[in-house]
């Protein structure tokens, strides 16, 4: 038997707000066949996880935490997305912001003053992620590189020389060979809030998200952007630059995942190490489709992927559950939101045997 | 005519129709073809022969009617069922595989089998040499001309041992030296007792190689006749045009007023491999409608696009508003000044997920936003008024694009054309698909216009091009032939005449 | 010196088997024009069920048979999706990485620490292996590497030489000129991602029945990611995808040589980055060079259907 899909009439053609409920049901179904599989009781794991993440305002606190840089790596894809590039390389920028902000705070702010420290350390930090972000803007621009593929690449790359850095020049000379470099002063660490870990990351990616969100919506920029994005025909036609936009977006994107290294780096980690690159930039793709790409939604939506991360820990740690459910659970939500996507767009139909098309040409010739 | 009585057809279309939601792109067309013949179906953009075709194809399926094929019934539900049962179509957009050799793509089903393969190479070589159809069979399709790629199509076709060759616009992409040897193809064909149908514009294709004749208007078969019938190409361009009626626009006579934008031999594309337009002179006053007509695909779109600065040029200078700039400046030009309505509403003219809004500012935006705001309050009140005068229908202001129809999509466009108050208006088939009050309204906005402005009319509707213009520039294989006033009847039949490259004053 | 090469050259190749069966099966799904980027979930998930299958049977033959097919029935999900719905293949890729490395990293949990039921130890081959240097190199590996040597050719003649390879490259540059011609274009693809599965899948096996015999947690390190990158370097050519994966069997071997004997003639990490390096300079080299003779498949990525 096989079945093939058709295209549902323009009344179905658009988003929904429906489909991203149903994609968390079809989730959370999945998670409890696995959880039975598991010889746990759904109920229990969930309890156990939704405990995990909400269960006091330290373990909220711990969601948050997560989500600073999933909201910044999500607002980075969504960003370029909004321009139908894809910018799978969140991660190398994200490394590179880290990279940028561990340097300036080991070996800049000792000479700078001291309120300068905090927005020299965020300054490099996008800036790392931005020139990582240009290079497969620029490629694509004017060499017509794939970005998918070109950004992709370069995370191997910022990877490699990050460990570079940590395992040779910049190595903590008293670290008794632990990887990482010396930790940066206190006057490069952002504050932190609540005697928690949560810290100023978590208002620079909500800024950043409303930003960006006006930006897109109310500014001439955003508005050349919207337009490309869904009709570059249409934007050759009223004249706007669609390389330079390019190469702006890929650009910003890329600052954006440098922010996320930043905070990563001086609001957590305080050095550069090993657990800096642990998919941050790769989850992002995952919260910003998730999120339909409204900017306003990534923070909501990196909450959520926050909380399924810390609740599979607590999964671990309480019931002696793998952690990395949650990962199972983040491809089955993606999984779940293609599906319900797909099926808002197209009718499944069966194909009668022998036949190859079914109805074909619903719209004009 | 003896031989068509005798044999019984080879293939009936009896009664077809085909919708497509609100379109009848089919009504009723009945139709039979004969073997060895050549058939020319004609008729205007719109007119429903491609859908015709592809339902004989395959590609789509009737909703109501019947197709007899030598006497029984058949039902095609893919292109590759009607291709089995004889029928093969060449369509206008080639489907060949690019990197893929000429035998490659020939043998795409079956595939190349091992050992055979120097035989199946001979085999079309053999086939290619009896019908005249000159092709490396080794080449890989990239590097071929237009001209041989469709010789490679017509291979397929006759690999597949085709009865019915049907081709949509055969003509458009080739070079005349390449037109002469397809039409050679052709009466190698008929010789061979295969049906030919092609689909043209052009009249005088028609007349040097087709047995009968067809014509269709408006999703039917109005009239069918034997070449030999015909004595003119004057009574084909009435078939085909119809007995258009101007119709009675008010058109209020307005002082023509200096010359906006003059082009002097202006010739392009540049970095094509053939000019699809050269020479090309003429200029357009203010305070009147210009009209550049011609019959499909003779350079007219790819001047308009230069024209509007969407495309490069390869030599010529334009002055516009008293200032001359050479080709390659033209289109570097910033400024306003010049407004061009698309002929591709739905995807260049404006933007289905945009708003009304939205869509008002996309070629707007220097007027609705500073260096850095989009002025939104601005541009909606600028859309609400656009609205009301040129009684938009349709979900408001706030509404998508996508749900607006064709007439009211269009009237967007044009008042938001017409509200940057251009010295030059270019409007390229500005009522395309209309229905006739939307045609209406849009005529009265141009003749509006020419109180302001220049207008350039780039239309293959020679009812609109009579019904509105002042003067009308022919166009035929790239060039002008001539440029006539559009005040005598004794013009329209010249105009035809040049539309089917006759007549050229010398 | 002679040995150093020979050692060299044996553990570059012994390297590079993994990543160039996983470069073959992606080349022959991007071929037909479907993207997966899910090559790292397909690997792991090979690598544990031919672990799995190993230790319960002890039979190397159905360990290897069950890697192989897990990487097959996984890229098959990605199939439907990518295929029948259409949807976007970067996100259905990701996503399937995800879930083979989250399905395996906690049913491989039992599995960590047990003694491998299956070792595939290199086998000399009788005659070619006393070859010098040449020997060592090549004909002293593990079986299935030899199993590669001949996948690459059969490979290569499949997608170049025979009539379903000739349908398998047209779908991946004109979905709609094949579909005319009365192929269908869905099995193609469906087989072609099932193919690239089972490639994905074989490549998990060789890792954890002989690389490195037993199940680890992530014990791909990023091959699959690598293997999308070789086909690009690859030109999607199996022939090439040998030189791509050597390569990068030949810079681990280095690093492994360089550290042996505490020398470091190119710093080590100059050497990891240059598989990607090189990559992306042929990305840029298919691109500005003349034509796209050496591009990737024109559909790539995109879906079909009759529609538009």
């Amino acid at each position: 038997m096989i079945w093939r899909i058709e295209k549902r009439t323009a009344a179905l053609a658009r988003p929904h707000a429906w489909l991203f409920p149903v994609s968390l049901a079809f989730a959370v179904a999945a998670g409890a066949c696995i959880f039975s599989a598991l010889g746990v009781s759904p109920l229990a794991a969930y309890g156990t996880m939704a405990r995990g993440a909400f269960g006091s305002f330290y373990h909220f606190s711990e969601v948050v935490v997560r989500a600073i840089p999933l909201m910044l790596t999500g607002l980075a894809v969504a960003v370029a997305a909004t321009m139908l590039l894809w910018n799978i390389g969140c991660e190398g920028q994200l490394v590179w912001g880290g990279i940028f902000a561990a340097g300036t705070g080991l070996y800049l702010i000792p000479h700078l003053p001291p309120f300068l420290a905090i927005p020299a350390v965020i300054a490099a930090g996008a800036a790392g992620g931005l020139l990582w972000g240009l290079i497969p803007g620029l490629l694509r621009a004017y060499l017509a590189v794939n970005e998918i593929l070109s950004s992709l690449l370069l995370n191997y790359i910022a990877i490699i020389f990050m460990e570079h850095l940590y395992f040779g020049p910049w190595r903590n000379p008293e670290g008794f060979g632990f990887p990482g470099t010396a930790q940066i002063g206190e006057a490069a660490r952002i504050p932190h809030w609540f005697g928690t870990r949560i810290h100023l990351g978590l208002v620079l990616a909500l800024v950043m998200a409303a930003l960006v969100f006006a930006a897109l919506r109310y500014t001439r920029w955003g508005y050349q952007v919207r337009a490309i994005g869904l009709n570059p025909q249409a934007a050759r036609y009223a004249g706007f630059r669609i390389r330079g936009q390019i190469v702006f977006i890929m650009g910003l994107s890329g600052a954006l995942a440098g922010l996320a290294g930043m905070a990563e780096v001086s609001g957590i980690h305080f050095r550069l190490q090993q657990g800096l690159a642990v998919g941050y930039g790769y989850d992002g793709i995952i919260v910003a489709w998730l999120a339909r790409l409204n900017p306003l939604a990534v923070p909501l939506v990196a909450l959520l992927l926050g909380a399924l991360i810390v609740g599979g820990e607590q999964l671990q740690s309480v019931l002696h559950l793998p952690a990395s459910i949650s990962m199972v659970l983040e491809a089955v939500l993606l999984f779940g939101l293609l599906l319900s996507e797909s099926l808002a767009r197209y009718r499944l139909v069966r194909r009668a045997a022998g036949e190859e098309t079914s109805a074909a040409g619903k719209g004009l010739p | 005519m003896a031989m068509t009585t005798l044999s019984s057809p080879v293939l009936a279309l009896t009664d077809i129709t085909k919708r497509f939601g609100d379109v009848r792109a089919n009504q009723r067309v009945t139709w039979t073809l004969d073997a060895g013949r050549i058939y020319a179906l004609l008729g205007e953009n719109g007119a429903g022969k491609s859908t015709l075709m592809s339902i004989l194809a395959g590609r789509y399926q009737p909703d109501g009617g019947e197709i007899h094929l030598r006497g029984s019934p058949v039902r095609f539900l893919s292109p590759a069922q009607a291709l089995a049962s004889g029928i093969g179509m060449v369509y206008q957009r080639f489907m060949l595989v690019e990197p893929l050799t000429v035998a490659e793509n020939i043998l795409l089903r079956r595939g190349p089998i091992r050992g055979k393969r120097t035989r199946d190479i001979r085999q079309i070589r053999e086939l290619a040499e009896r019908y005249g159809l000159l092709v490396n069979p080794l080449a890989p399709v990239r590097t071929l001309t237009m001209g041989e790629r469709q010789r490679v199509e017509i291979l397929k076709l006759l690999y597949r041992q085709a009865e019915i060759l049907i081709f949509d616009e055969p003509t458009a992409v080739l070079t005349h030296a390449e037109i002469d040897s397809l039409f050679d193809v052709f009466r190698q064909l008929k010789e061979e007792g295969k049906t030919v149908v092609f689909i043209t514009h052009k009249l005088e294709e028609v007349m040097a190689v087709a047995d009968e004749i067809a014509v269709m208007r408006r999703g039917r078969m109005v009239s069918r006749v034997a070449a030999a019938q015909v004595r003119s190409h004057h009574d084909l361009a009435r078939m085909m045009v119809g007995r258009e009626v101007i119709l009675s626009v008010q058109k209020p006579p307005v002082a023509i007023g200096e010359a906006v934008l003059t082009a002097m031999g202006l010739s392009g594309p540049a970095g094509a491999d053939r000019l699809k337009f050269q020479d090309v002179d003429f200029e357009v006053r203010r305070g009147e409608i210009f009209t550049i007509t011609g019959v499909a695909g003779n350079g007219q779109e790819q001047l308009v696009a230069a024209l509007a600065g969407l495309a490069p040029m390869a030599a010529g200078t334009v002055s516009f508003r008293n200032r001359a700039y050479t080709a390659a400046r033209w289109r570097r030009r910033t400024g306003d000044g010049l407004a061009y309505i698309p002929e591709d509403r739905d995807r260049t003219g404006s933007i289905d997920a945009f708003t009304l809004v939205e869509n008002f500012m996309l070629t707007r935006l220097d007027a609705f936003g500073g260096a850095l705001w989009v002025r939104r309050r601005r541009a909606a009140r600028a859309t609400a008024a656009a609205v009301r005068d040129f009684s938009i229908q349709g979900g408001g202001i706030r509404g998508l694009a996508a749900h607006l129809s064709g007439g009211n999509r269009q009237k967007l466009i044009l008042a938001r054309e017409l509200s940057r108050r251009p010295d030059l208006l270019i409007a390229e088939q500005p009522t395309q698909g209309l229905d006739v009050r939307a045609t209406e309204e849009v005529w009265q906005a141009l003749l509006r216009q020419r109180a302001s402005a220049a207008v350039l009319l780039v239309t293959g509707d020679l009812k609109e091009a009579l019904t509105l213009s002042d003067r009308i520039a022919v166009m035929f294989r790239g060039r002008i032939l001539d440029i006539v006033s559009a005040r005598e009847a004794a013009d329209i039949d010249r105009i035809k005449l040049l539309m089917a490259g006759l007549g050229k004053r010398e | 010196m002679i040995e150093d090469l020979a050692f060299i050259g044996q553990i570059a190749v012994k390297s590079s088997i993994a990543v160039l069966l996983a470069t073959l099966g992606e080349i022959v799904a991007e071929r037909s024009g479907i993207l997966n980027l899910g090559v790292e979930g397909m690997m792991l998930t090979g690598a544990l069920c031919a672990a799995a299958a190993g230790i319960a049977t002890g039979n190397p033959i159905l360990a290897v048979a069950a890697g192989t097919l897990a990487g097959g029935l996984l890229a098959l999900v990605h199939g439907f999706f990518a295929v029948t719905l259409r949807v976007n293949q970067v996100l259905s890729g990701l996503a399937l990485t995800l879930l083979g490395m989250g399905v395996t990293s906690f049913l491989g949990r039992p599995l960590i620490g047990i003694a491998p039921g299956v070792r595939l130890r290199a086998v000399p081959i009788p005659g070619l292996a006393d070859i010098p240097v040449i020997g060592d190199i090549f004909f002293r590996q593990s079986p299935l590497a030899y199993l590669a040597y001949v996948l690459v050719p059969l490979c290569w003649y499949w997608i170049f030489h025979t009539g379903t390879g000739l349908k398998i490259r047209a779908v991946g540059e004109d979905a709609a000129a094949v579909d005319a011609a009365g192929i269908d274009v869905f099995r193609i693809r469906y087989l072609c991602t099932f193919a690239g599965g089972l490639g994905a899948g074989l490549a998990g096996a060789y890792l954890s029945l002989s690389y490195t015999p037993g199940w680890k947690e992530s014990m791909t390190g990023g091959q699959g990611w690598v293997a999308i990158a070789m086909v690009i370097f690859a030109t999607w050519n199996p022939l090439r995808a040998v030189v791509g994966a050597f390569l990068f069997g030949g810079l681990t071997a280095l690093q492994f040589y360089f550290q042996a004997v505490g020398v470091e003639l190119v710093p080590a990490y100059v050497l990891k980055m240059l598989p990607y390096l090189l990559t992306i300079a042929v990305m840029i080299l298919v691109n500005v060079g003349p034509g796209r003779r050496f591009g990737g498949p024109a559909a790539l990525g995109v879906p079909f259907s009759r529609e538009g």
